[in-house]
């Protein structure tokens, strides 16, 4: 079947990148629920999917929508959800299901400013902790890329359902309304040109495939059969054994969490993603994600002008969270300005952690509505650098 | 006298022909009615010829659901509580060719998925729903349900219900479901004729059985844990629609109606509706 990828130049915001990229990875189901500042996501999605054959639902909630999209990808759909602020403290709910049972989606964060329904129509950044730790219980990773343009949009999009199928589990797209609502250039490639991995399916009899690989907790590329396929496929809210069936053996348990967190952190090489600028002789670091990223570059830029031994460092995958590559910041730099669009610290907490007392952490942050100004940034370099 | 172990020995041909033998005993507890709800169904799929290849489980959370789920021999789906109906959305819309027989509860749909029920009902959504109703929360331990009568007795209401209880199948039938009906777990061939109507019918079946729980139901709003008496209950609080047709308002105040309330194999669902949808949009 033609994927239905348009190949050309186009001039359009970051949430319509978001469904590009999607129906390019080969994404055949969408349930969403009308939410700013990612409705474009959902209306593009409702214009384009239909063409390529594929299934778009507005659903009555964003618990109908999650678990919608979960369902749909049980049932051999590559599959996605998108929301912003309020929508995804519900969607949640339905995310522990995904984790859960192992399910390969993708799901949209496009921040806005909170808490509660905050400013629905400006930039936050106040999701990092909320989509890590969000889901009740513990006893998960998560992985979620965050682009700082509307290419990125495109590219991390599909990057993200490639990895929900590498590592089966859902993944984030953990974006902002700066990113969302800019309008700048994309670039879709010929389809020859993208690289998309394709659900991985059992080459074993049903009696003999192990539907939970619960003995070998690192294991990624693992097959995901769908119903309908013979494999008498069993998924459930509750601690299962490696075929599906609840247990309430805390050794079961025990080797259940340990599957949905080490097929992360033991693969963590596939993960990494980050970006860096002007590092080499840096002896100050700033540090942003996502839409903020672009004002915190600009900044730098001004203190380089300066003179000033600045460099940039990215975190393009905040989670699993790249300790190493912001460790290897540390040791090369006094100090680091986190700028953030949050008051109470998130990001900022996480390189503190993650540099271990080898720099000096600072926290920038704004409550949201704007991303920070490069002038503003400028003048925190100016306060800190020494 | 035999043991639990020996009886297993011999299972019914149902349960041979259709259920995990691994997963027996089943997790009901003695007097339950949910066992003869399976039966029927199980019957039904025998008759109409389904097969494990074609034919999906679906559940919720509660005793319908978890006494149910991962038993069919076949693919099974348990959602979290009260989101079956948004679960068997996703399903059936990614795979309209299967058929998807839906185990619910009446907090799982009335409660807390109540939002989903009404949509899924509107949508026309063709999956056959079975509403196991026993009037009380019973795997949490007797907390008051939606369709708990007034002055029931449960461990949240000990100084009586003062709510009224929900009709979901007047719920169904105004938002839309195709095919509507409540039956007792002692109905047995008519509820079976009626499953295997539903299972035909194109859009939502929505079927509700009124069924025995005498370990919270019983104990705690009847005060007696004795399957029998909690049947009589539920006799004595039922008519046939054609009986009713004899009472008057005062004399049906309390009791639920049993039978068919609408049959429009006419009305299209969601899923027919997409695929000719489709004929004229998809591109690619």
């Amino acid at each position: 079947m033609p994927s239905g990828v348009i190949p050309g130049k186009y001039f359009v915001q970051g949430d319509e990148a978001i469904a590009e990229g999607a129906i390019a990875a080969g994404c055949r189901f969408f349930a969403g629920y009308p939410i700013t500042p990612s409705s474009e996501t959902s209306e593009t999605m409702a214009r384009r999917l239909p063409e390529v054959g594929g299934v778009c639902l507005q659903m009555e909630d964003e618990l109908a929508s999650i678990h919608a999209v979960g369902a749909a990808s049980v049932g051999g759909m590559k599959a996605m959800t998108i929301s912003s602020g309020p929508g995804i403290s519900l969607k949640l709910e339905g995310l522990g299901w995904g984790i859960k049972n192992e399910i390969p989606y993708v799901v949209a964060d496009v921040q806005r400013a909170g808490p509660s329904n905050g400013v629905a129509t400006r930039v936050g950044q106040g999701d990092f902790y909320t989509i890590r730790y969000g889901s009740a219980g513990g006893n998960h990773s998560i992985i979620a890329l965050s682009p700082k343009s509307t290419q990125e949009a495109f590219d991390l999009t599909i990057d993200c359902f490639n990895l929900s199928e590498i590592f089966r589990c859902p993944v984030f797209l953990l974006t902002d309304e700066t990113v969302g609502h800019t309008r700048e250039l994309l670039v879709i490639p010929e389809e020859d040109e993208l690289k998309v991995v394709k659900r991985f399916k059992p080459t074993v009899a049903p009696e003999k495939f192990v539907m939970y690989p619960l003995n070998t907790p690192g294991v990624i590329n693992y097959p995901f059969p769908n119903i309908g396929e013979g494999y008498g496929i069993c998924v459930s809210p509750y601690t299962h054994n490696s075929k599906g069936y609840a247990s309430t053996a805390q050794d079961i348990q025990e080797k259940m969490a340990r599957r949905l967190v080490l097929k992360v952190t033991e693969n963590l090489d596939k993960l990494v993603r980050v970006e860096s600028q002007k590092m080499e002789d840096a002896e100050f670091a700033v540090i942003a994600y996502g839409g903020n990223a672009r004002p915190a570059v600009a900044a730098v830029d001004m203190a380089r002008e300066q003179g000033m031994k600045v460099g940039f460092f990215r975190p393009i995958i905040v989670w699993p969270f790249p300790d190493a590559d912001v460790l290897k910041v540390a040791e090369k730099v006094k100090n680091i300005l986190v700028c953030e669009l949050n008051i109470d610290g998130q990001l900022s907490r996480e390189v503190a952690r993650a540099s271990k007392g080898k720099a000096e952490v600072f926290h920038f942050g704004s409550g949201g509505v704007e991303p920070h100004l490069p002038a503003q940034i400028f003048n925190e370099i100016r306060r800190f650098y020494k | 006298m035999s043991t639990v172990g020996e009886t297993l020995n011999v299972l019914h041909p149902l349960v041979e022909k259709y259920l995990r033998k691994e997963r027996m005993p089943h997790m009901a507890c003695s007097g339950c009615g949910i066992g003869q709800v399976v039966h029927s169904v199980l019957l039904a799929i025998d008759e109409l010829g389904l097969t494990p290849k074609d034919t999906v489980w679906v559940q919720g959370v509660g005793c319908s659901s978890r006494i149910t789920y991962s038993t069919w021999v076949g693919d099974n789906v348990d959602a979290h509580h009260g989101r079956m109906f948004a679960v068997a959305t996703g399903l059936k819309m990614a795979r309209p060719d299967m058929n998807f027989i839906c185990f619910t509860g009446d907090g799982d749909c009335g409660a807390i998925g109540g939002n989903h029920f009404i949509h899924a009902c509107r949508r026309n959504l063709d999956v056959t729903a079975i509403l196991f109703n026993n009037g009380i929360y019973g795997m949490t331990g007797g907390q008051v349900a939606p369709t708990s009568p007034v002055g029931a007795v449960t461990t949240t209401t000990p100084y009586g219900n003062i709510e009224d209880p929900f009709d979901m199948c007047q719920m169904a039938v105004a938002a839309g479901a195709s095919y509507v009906a409540r039956w007792r777990s002692t109905d047995f061939k008519a509820l079976t004729n009626s499953l295997k109507k539903g299972i035909q019918t194109k859009g939502l079946a929505f079927i509700e059985v009124l069924l025995q729980c005498p370990t919270n139901f019983g104990r705690y709003v009847l005060k007696s844990s004795n399957p029998q008496d909690v049947l009589t209950w539920i006799k004595e609080h039922s008519v046939t629609q054609k009986e009713a047709e004899k009472l008057s308002k005062e004399e049906l105040t309390g009791k639920y109606l049993i039978g068919e309330f609408v049959h429009r194999p006419e009305r299209t669902g969601i899923v027919e509706r997409y695929q000719e949808f489709l004929k004229t949009h998809q591109k690619y």
